[in-house]
């Protein structure tokens, strides 16, 4: 098991661009295998397996023995910690709101971009 | 390939595995961890059936048979909203204790694809976990949750008739044989 202060496996976990695309690949394909999050990158099934075990370290990947293969899926726990630990339930309510200003008022400029360039 | 009728959520609680154990199954009082639900059970063990109703009795959010009951270590029941008509899942909570931390591991499993059921159980399962975390490291749920089961008891006048906590009764607790 691991030890208690784990926000420095996290951080780790997370400081690499392969590690957060197979974060992405679990939220949209939970109950994966190994071999599947190994085809969707040019590294060999041995890097995965290394990337997987510090993601498993960071308890942001859960597996299941299923015969001889086993399923991932992602924990999202270790992220909303993190979240808690610097925000309080009123500034993430503000942020909250803040953020969808922003990715509104985004979308409404790509929406924009859009039609002049058509 | 993907198995989108499962999910799993874990959780370090710096506490007992007892104390954990304790909290998860307790039926003396309502369970914040499970939205402040009061579980009621005919008897705690595999077979029995499960509700989980509001604080006051009136209403049943939940219910469910007993799968397995195998403390401090796993207990794990069916789950049906009442107030949908979508097949049971299954709930599963794991506890494994190792230097005073507690893991636990909640994992849904036969989450009926692309229902109501699968949307809530796995909305709510970050809530669950860390809400049992808050219980027993600081002894009450976050403010946003009390906050929470404040709006749940303003809405309880809302809540579908079939909800009636009359509708879903549990086997009464097995009477003791007196020799």
């Amino acid at each position: 098991m691991k030890k208690k202060d784990s926000q420095d496996n996290v951080f780790l976990a997370l400081a690499n661009p392969a590690r957060r695309r197979i974060i992405d690949l679990l939220v949209g394909t939970p109950g994966c295998s190994v071999k599947w999050i190994a085809s969707n990158f040019k590294f060999s099934r041995i890097a995965a397996m290394k990337h997987l075990t510090v993601l498993e370290n960071a308890d942001l990947v859960l597996s299941e023995k299923h015969g001889r293969t086993r399923k991932l899926f992602f924990n999202p726990i270790p992220i909303q910690h993190i979240y808690d630990r610097w925000t309080t339930d009123y500034s993430s309510f503000w942020a909250g709101r803040v953020a969808d200003i922003q990715a509104r008022i985004e979308a409404r400029a790509a929406k924009k971009d859009k039609k002049h360039a058509g | 390939m993907p198995d989108n009728t499962q999910a799993k959520f874990r959780v370090e609680i710096n506490g007992s595995i007892d104390d954990v154990w304790q909290e998860i199954t307790r039926t003396d009082a309502p369970i914040a961890a499970f939205f402040n639900s009061r579980m009621e059970v005919g008897q705690l063990s595999a077979g029995s059936k499960l509700a989980m109703r509001t604080p006051n009795g009136k209403y049943t959010g939940v219910v469910g048979k007993i799968l397995e009951y195998d403390p401090p270590k796993r207990f794990s029941h069916s789950f049906r909203f009442t107030n949908y008509e979508d097949p049971p899942c299954t709930v599963i909570y794991d506890l494994e204790e190792a230097e005073g931390v507690v893991q636990f591991t909640l994992t849904v499993a036969d989450m009926p694809h692309g229902t109501k059921t699968a949307k809530q159980m796995v909305q709510g399962g970050k809530m669950i976990v860390n809400t049992l975390k808050a219980v027993i490291e600081t002894g009450k749920p976050s403010l946003g949750t009390r906050v929470l089961f404040g709006v749940f008891k303003l809405m309880t006048p809302m809540t579908p008739k079939k909800c009636l906590s009359a509708n879903w009764p549990v086997d009464p607790p097995a009477k003791r044989s007196h020799p």
